[in-house]
């Protein structure tokens, strides 16, 4: 093969991978100069999970996460666990809180057409972890944030929580599988096409 | 060598043009919506809907509802972020939109209720997943029950049925009919979203 014909292949593959389709690129979490993290934008049109409820009606009035807990994270990651078992470096997952409409039953439900149970009220915080070994070596490779647990809107910037708030529970429990509690989110082992 | 330089560049828009080409989706060309219907008018079970945006997660556990939920018992709901543009902007849902429904079942009851402890405290987490609900605008198609159809796949584990046929009006539309006509026919009141409230 002459130089010329490799030229020629080189600047195709180039201009192929630079014109590639982006739609399934993901951003990498930002962090401030003094480390502290960046509300991640748009995720709620990343890949939903799962929704477990912590109804504060059972948890003596005050959950720990109130109420409604919607986890999000972002396509290619979700991918990659899939084939791998793991999370990629910097992959995030963002914990939204909503809380249930109330008025109803002292356990918190509300009757409905639907039947009885729990449906979301009003919004009511954001938690989220990111995995990067480097930075979060001392937590499993993962750092713990929150952006309050109230109503929107959230603070804008974060820093880590202590490895008591959040990093400890999921050290003792879900260390084996990648410090997320994959038993709670079936839609994980789900195809999603 | 201006003459390598010139057929470089040459390559260069040629894969360009081919490689920005091969990215358009072909369904781009027309109105697309996520309802195909077989020739009989069963609506085809949509592919990727968990990708597409989560708006809530009502839940109606079994425990709570003598055993037996209408829909048991997580009712994760999905819709296309298009969509979901287009009434945030408008107040109604365009035509052919698609909302799907997909149930869950919750996760080893240890209480009455259906609900167990796990170290965020005592709650219901999501278990199996049990079946999906369809509801398709098409003001024509769907004239009878206010422009939306109703379709079941099945509330069942996975697999899902691949089509459906249009549920009865009193399955239901009735319901929706009685309850949220004035909202497009969704419950938009059970989703943040929706609602309008004020989002980040």
């Amino acid at each position: 093969m002459s130089f010329r014909f490799k030229l020629i292949i080189g600047a195709l593959l180039l201009t192929a991978v630079v014109a590639s389709p982006q739609s399934d690129e993901k951003k990498e979490p930002v962090f401030t100069k003094d480390g502290q993290l960046v509300l991640p934008a748009g995720y709620r049109s990343w890949v939903f999970i799962g929704g477990p409820i912590t109804p504060n009606g059972l948890n003596d009035g005050h959950a720990p996460f109130p109420e409604f807990h919607s986890v999000y994270i972002e396509k290619e990651n979700f991918r990659y666990y899939q084939k791998n078992g793991k999370f990629p470096e910097g992959t995030v997952m963002v914990k939204e809180l909503s809380l249930v409409q109330g008025g109803g039953h002292s356990d918190g439900s509300i009757d409905s057409a639907s039947g009885r149970g729990y449906f979301p009220g009003s919004l009511s915080g954001l938690d989220v972890m990111v995995k990067d070994s480097k930075r979060f070596a001392g937590t499993n490779d993962w750092g713990f944030f929150t952006f309050g647990h109230h109503a929107p809107p959230y603070e804008a910037v974060a820093n880590e929580s202590s490895s008591k708030e959040c990093a400890s529970c999921h050290i003792a429990f879900v260390a084996k599988t990648d410090m997320v509690w994959v038993q709670y989110y079936p839609l994980l082992k789900t195809k999603i096409d | 060598m201006r003459k390598y330089v010139a057929m470089l560049i040459g390559a260069a828009v040629i894969a360009g043009y081919a490689a920005s080409n091969h990215a358009k989706p072909v369904a781009a060309q027309t109105p697309h919506s996520s309802a195909q219907f077989t020739a009989d008018g069963k609506l085809i079970l949509p592919k990727g809907f968990r990708k597409w945006v989560f708006v809530g997660a009502p839940l109606t556990p079994n425990a709570l509802n003598g055993g037996q939920a209408n829909f048991p018992e997580f009712h994760h709901v999905y819709v296309e972020e298009k969509n979901l543009d287009a009434y945030l902007k408008t107040g109604s849902f365009p035509e052919g939109t698609v909302f799907i429904k997909e149930l869950t079942r919750v996760l080893n009851p240890t209480f009455p209720d259906g609900s167990r402890t796990e170290p965020s405290g005592r709650g219901y987490f999501n278990g199996e997943l049990n079946g999906i609900d369809a509801t398709v605008k098409d003001s024509k198609r769907f004239a009878k029950t206010n422009g939306w159809g109703f379709f079941t796949f099945g509330h069942h584990p996975m697999p899902y049925e691949q089509t459906a046929a249009e549920s009865s009006v009193s399955e239901c539309a009735w319901c929706h009919i009685a309850n949220v006509s004035k909202t497009d026919m969704t419950w938009v009141q059970f989703y943040p979203i929706l609602r309008g409230d004020k989002l980040n």
